[in-house]
């Protein structure tokens, strides 16, 4: 694991985009310290390893797929309706560059 | 006594011999709601409730729902209607669609008059962190102690008897920690069982829609009615659905229940244990067969650290989706990278933000396996552990926290060095996915108690079984502020 | 120095379902923007995945078309970053467990050659949306996001510029004849990004990897490598090490040239997507999906290679596929699939081309153009089948009655008729036997004409002429 210094922290929020005071990293490092403790803890346990990482809680496999019909698309201005920005019927932003 | 503070049976009955209405019983939820100091709204809908109530004129006998005023926590998709997670990211979001539950309750003729704050989007467990501030206790009128969150809100206009029952969601415990608050009935049922769409995901793996009631056949009526599978929701269970009230007779006799006792050994307010050991022994009295069991320090101990890794990470891509570009307030800037960096970092809260880092943190190639696929193991190896428990008894029998409400004062969401075992417990329904429910065991200092029965995967029947039993047990049927004021227990 | 070229291409391939890839939006290709959009492509709160049952379908038959391994089991993971193209900051993919793995497609090299080039991974995931550029600032437009994509990733085992375009053209081949995409670079309906690194022959580390883009057409890839694998060459005859970088393709200078240099590889955070059950795929549904499969490119070209048509005009007729399909209507009840094939090829594109209009649009049902190329096999002749057309094609209604209006009749083969009509001219002409017989050999002309005009047209001329030879020399 990546060592946690108080620059992985703000190279890892502005990666996240946004920023934040830096009262509030430090509250951070503290906290990541006291959660890399504890999960280095956890990984000291035995056996861990033959567990497969688990993402649903139960086995749920079924075969639903959804059949291949459209439905009604939203009207034009209702879709940009929650849209801060825009223009002729479609969202702006300031130029994209790369 | 008003009809809003009976059971959805007794205002139902009411309501079909037209000793009341939908209209009246809104009007009345509504006032409730604007008199409430608890700040338990995001928003209140006097406009909507009251037009739709006037809509339902002829009462429909099959229809235990019709006319029945509720509330939804302000993170279920409400279409024409703002709905922010209480979140400054998603100030002024108008949703185009109603969840597959809202849809549900309005489809059944039930009057939404308002959604309820909420910790910013469901990340918190004190109530506190919402963006309209903190949502109190309404059993603690000094405003000291907490409801408990993240479903704050709906706790609160529960417990102050606004309404009938109110929508929330439980990610780790925030519809079964703040029911233990605020004295209420609060089910999560099975991952699956209830549709998730339109449901702001904070953690889907371990998302559940959850309901907070009065009581246990209210709850269980609640279940009818949202329950299903739903092609919208492609984790959404095919499982058939029962009549989740089928079972609310069954004996105790011959049940067998586990006690962890790490849980209960970790609490130190005796007055709850000694309400606790009471019920066990009533329990027994009945024919259960109660024993207490080690769950294994070690697990219980990494639930915590387990639960933040996951939660967390999924947190922060489900999020990633909150650029104020397709929606919430746009702040402009000199680049596309600016503008979505204005609106998260005006948009969410510090905590938020920390939350934010921890996830992505976890997730980066070089820390995965040290965090987020470690915790995920880890999950597997607990969820192993409580079906091993499950498989041996019929029901997991817990105090829901390990204590009454804390105090506001000392309420933090910073990271813990201690191991708040019995505060962090009920996670454990949220890794295994298992139906899990919080009702009331008692009181202390005028505040409510609560306990938790967690059962099988899809066995919602036979846990409403035993909670409906507890309850009779316990004589707390109903319980509100309200009712405990007016002694209509 | 002498250096070996290692290239190596990921295709991502629009398909033309009729709803998108998780969500039920039309998936039309629609040019106005934003009207192809429901919450889910927004990413608006709440909303979730929900796969397309024939998306998987065609990614199936993709697989099974690339002698991939599919997996029977569909898990899909969250690839996040943050990018105004992309709605939910994330983009649902099929990291860890792809549909399709380990095959290959064989392909021709420059020599002719069959060589095989084996394919790592097929998977499905969703597009993002379009971005219009302006000159000060960009808009967005959400039809494109979440249109279905298959990407097809394969080994580094292409070698020249040469065979990459036979790879993608074989690529293209098989999404279009499974009507799984339309396969059109130029539409980014199928879009490349080549991996080319060169190392001395002989050498087993690979060399620096360049990235390649904005390849919009088949003749596109093979001029860019080639450039590319100089420009490369170059830096390392004269000692300039080959940066890594990203370059895309200038279609008016011909040249790579360069994007953006790559720093350190973007973490996507890839994670497995919490909001779709895992997918079991019955080996019913697998093996319907490849037997129900539409016949590909490969098998309709041996199909007509039997039928009669060279390799030429079979390869004409297939790397269109409306004109093959339009092929094969006409092929039903035709009593020549040359005669078909070559109508189709001359006249009919002939009057595409001069119309300015596709197959689609052609206004002859394959079968009238059937019926007229079976009166040419019944006799009657090239021209007279050519008025057929032109007139079917002008007044519309069937070739019997195209026939009919023209009063064309068959000309007669029969030799006691021919015999008979030649006879009578031969008789009436002494003078032009004379001629021929002198030499003049446009005197057959003449009698063919007028053996033609004495049986108002009904013999065939061929064998006029040919009796008339062989009665002339008896005189």
């Amino acid at each position: 694991m990546k060592e946690i210094t108080m620059d992985v922290l703000k190279d890892a929020a502005h990666r996240l985009l946004f920023t934040m005071s830096e009262k509030e990293y430090e509250t951070l490092l503290e906290e990541f310290g006291i959660l890399a403790r504890q999960m280095e803890k956890i990984g000291e346990i035995q056996g861990l390893e033959s567990y497969e990482p688990m993402t649903f809680p139960f086995p749920c496999e079924n075969s639903f797929l959804r059949e291949d019909v459209p439905s009604a698309p939203l009207n034009r201005d209702e879709a940009l309706a929650n849209a801060g920005s825009k223009e002729d019927g479609q969202i702006k932003l300031p130029k994209v560059v790369g | 006594m008003s009809y809003l503070d009976c059971g959805i049976v007794a205002i139902h009955e009411a309501l079909v011999a037209k000793k009341t209405t939908p209209l009246e019983l809104a009007k009345e939820a509504l006032a409730r709601a604007k008199a409430s100091q608890d700040n338990a709204f995001e928003k209140i809908l006097e406009k909507e409730a009251l037009e739709f109530a006037s809509t339902l004129i002829e009462p429909e006998a099959d229809n235990l729902l019709w006319g029945i005023p509720f509330v939804a926590k302000d993170n279920f998709s409400t279409k024409g209607i703002e709905t922010t997670a209480s979140s400054n990211v998603l100030n002024g979001y108008v949703p185009l669609f109603d969840a597959t539950v809202i849809a549900k309750l309005k489809a059944a003729k039930c009057v939404l008059i308002g959604k309820s704050t909420m910790d910013e989007l469901a990340m918190g467990g004190t109530g506190t962190t919402g963006h309209k501030g903190i949502t109190y206790n309404p059993y603690d009128p000094t405003h000291t102690r907490m409801i408990g969150g993240s479903s704050c809100g709906s706790a609160a206009a529960v417990a102050s008897g606004i309404v009938p029952f109110a929508l929330g969601s439980d990610t780790g415990d925030s519809v079964r920690k703040p029911a233990s608050f605020g004295g209420l009935v609060g089910m999560k049922p099975t991952w699956g069982r209830v549709s998730r769409y339109g449901l702001f995901p904070f953690a889907p793996s371990l998302d559940h829609v959850g309901f907070f009631t009065r009581s246990v056949e209210d709850s269980a009526i609640l279940l009818n009615a949202l329950s299903g599978r739903d092609d919208m929701d492609f984790t959404s269970s095919f499982k058939p659905v029962e009549d989740y009230t089928g079972d609310l007779k069954a004996p105790l006799k011959g049940k067998k229940i586990a006690v962890l006792k790490e849980i209960v050994d970790s609490i130190s307010d005796e007055h709850l244990l000694g309400l606790f050991a009471s019920s066990v022994e009533k329990m027994k009295q009945e024919g259960a067969v109660v024993e207490k069991i080690s769950f294994g320090m070690d697990l219980l101990q990494s639930v915590y650290a387990t639960y933040i890794v996951i939660s967390c990470a999924e947190a922060t891509s489900n999020d990633a989706n909150l650029d104020g570009i397709k929606f919430g307030p746009f702040y402009g800037g000199k680049t596309y990278q600016e503008v979505m960096f204005n609106a998260r970092t005006k948009g969410f809260s510090e905590l938020i933000k920390r939350r934010f880092v921890i996830g992505s943190f976890a997730l980066m190639r070089e820390n995965q396996e040290d965090l987020f696929l470690r915790a995920q193991r880890n999950r597997a190896k607990i969820v192993e552990r409580v079906n091993q428990i499950l498989s041996d008894y019929d029901f997991i029998f817990v105090p829901a926290a390990p204590s009454i409400a804390s105090r506001l004062d000392g309420a933090s969401d910073k990271l813990s060095n201690e191991y708040l075992i019995a505060d962090n417990h009920l996670a454990l329904g949220n890794f295994a996915g298992l139906p899990s429910l919080t009702l009331p065991l008692g009181m202390e200092n005028g505040l409510p108690l609560g306990i938790n029965f967690m059962g099988r995967a899809f066995a919602e029947k036979e846990l409403y079984g035993v909670a409906k039993r507890f309850e009779e047990i316990t004589g707390l049927e109903g319980l509100s502020t309200v009712n405990e004021k007016e002694g209509n227990l | 120095m002498n250096f070996e070229a290692i290239i190596g291409l990921e295709i991502h391939v629009q398909m033309k379902t009729k709803s998108k890839m998780f969500s039920s939006s039309p998936n039309s290709f629609s040019r106005e923007p934003n009207t192809e959009v429901t919450p889910f492509d927004m990413a608006y709160p709440g909303t979730m995945p929900r796969v397309n049952k024939q998306a998987v379908i065609n990614a199936i038959r993709v697989a099974n078309a690339l002698h991939m391994t599919i997996d029977h089991t569909l898990y899909f993971d969250r690839k996040n970053y943050f990018y105004s193209d992309l709605p939910k900051g994330f983009q649902i993919t099929q990291q860890r467990r792809p549909i399709g793995s380990n095959g290959y497609v064989d392909i021709l090299d420059k020599d002719g050659n069959v060589k095989r080039i084996r394919i790592e991974r097929i998977h499905m995931e969703e597009d993002t949306c379009k971005q219009l550029h302006l000159s000060d600032c960009s808009l967005l437009d959400y039809n494109r996001a979440g249109t279905p994509l298959v990407e097809i990733v394969s080994l580094p085992d292409i070698r020249s510029g040469t065979e990459a375009m036979h790879y993608v053209e074989a690529i293209r081949n098989i999404v279009v004849y499974s009507l799984t995409s339309d396969g059109k670079m130029e539409e980014g309906s199928l879009r490349c990004d080549v991996n080319v690194s060169l190392r001395p022959f002989g050498q087993e580390a690979f060399g620096t990897k360049v990235e390649i883009k904005n390849l919009n057409s088949i003749k596109n890839i093979e001029q860019a490598l080639d450039y590319e694998i100089a420009r490369q060459s170059a830096c390392l005859l004269t000692g300039t090490p080959v940066q890594q970088e990203t370059r895309r393709f200038d279609e008016a200078s011909g040249k790579t040239v360069l994007m953006r240099v790559k720093t350190d590889a973007v973490d996507y955070k890839y994670f497995c997507e919490p909001n779709i059950a895992p997918i079991a795929l019955s080996d019913e549904f697998v093996q319907n999906a490849i037997d129900t499969c539409p016949e590909l490119y490969d098998a309709k070209k041996a199909r007509y290679l039997k039928a009669g048509l060279s390799d030429t005009d079979a390869s004409i007729i297939l790397s269109d596929l409306s004109m093959a399909l339009y092929f094969e209507k006409a092929l039903a009840g035709a009593k020549s699939a040359k005669t078909v094939a070559n109508f189709l090829i001359v006249e009919v594109n002939s009057y595409l081309n001069k119309n300015g209009i596709g197959i689609a649009s052609f206004p002859m049902e394959a079968e009238t153009l059937k019926d007229i190329c079976n009166l040419q096999e019944d006799g009657f002749t090239h021209k007279q089948a050519m008025q057929v057309f032109s007139y079917v094609l002008e007044h519309g209604g069937s070739a019997e009655e195209a026939r009919k209006a023209l009063k064309l009749e068959k000309q007669s083969n029969d030799e006691g008729a021919v015999l008979s009509f030649v006879t009578q001219v031969l008789d009436a002409n002494p003078q032009s036997i004379a001629d021929f017989k002198a030499g003049k050999d446009r005197a057959i002309g003449f009698l063919v004409g007028q053996v033609m005009k004495l049986s108002k047209g009904k013999v065939n001329p061929a064998a006029v002429s040919k009796t008339l030879q062989e009665e002339i020399k008896k005189r």
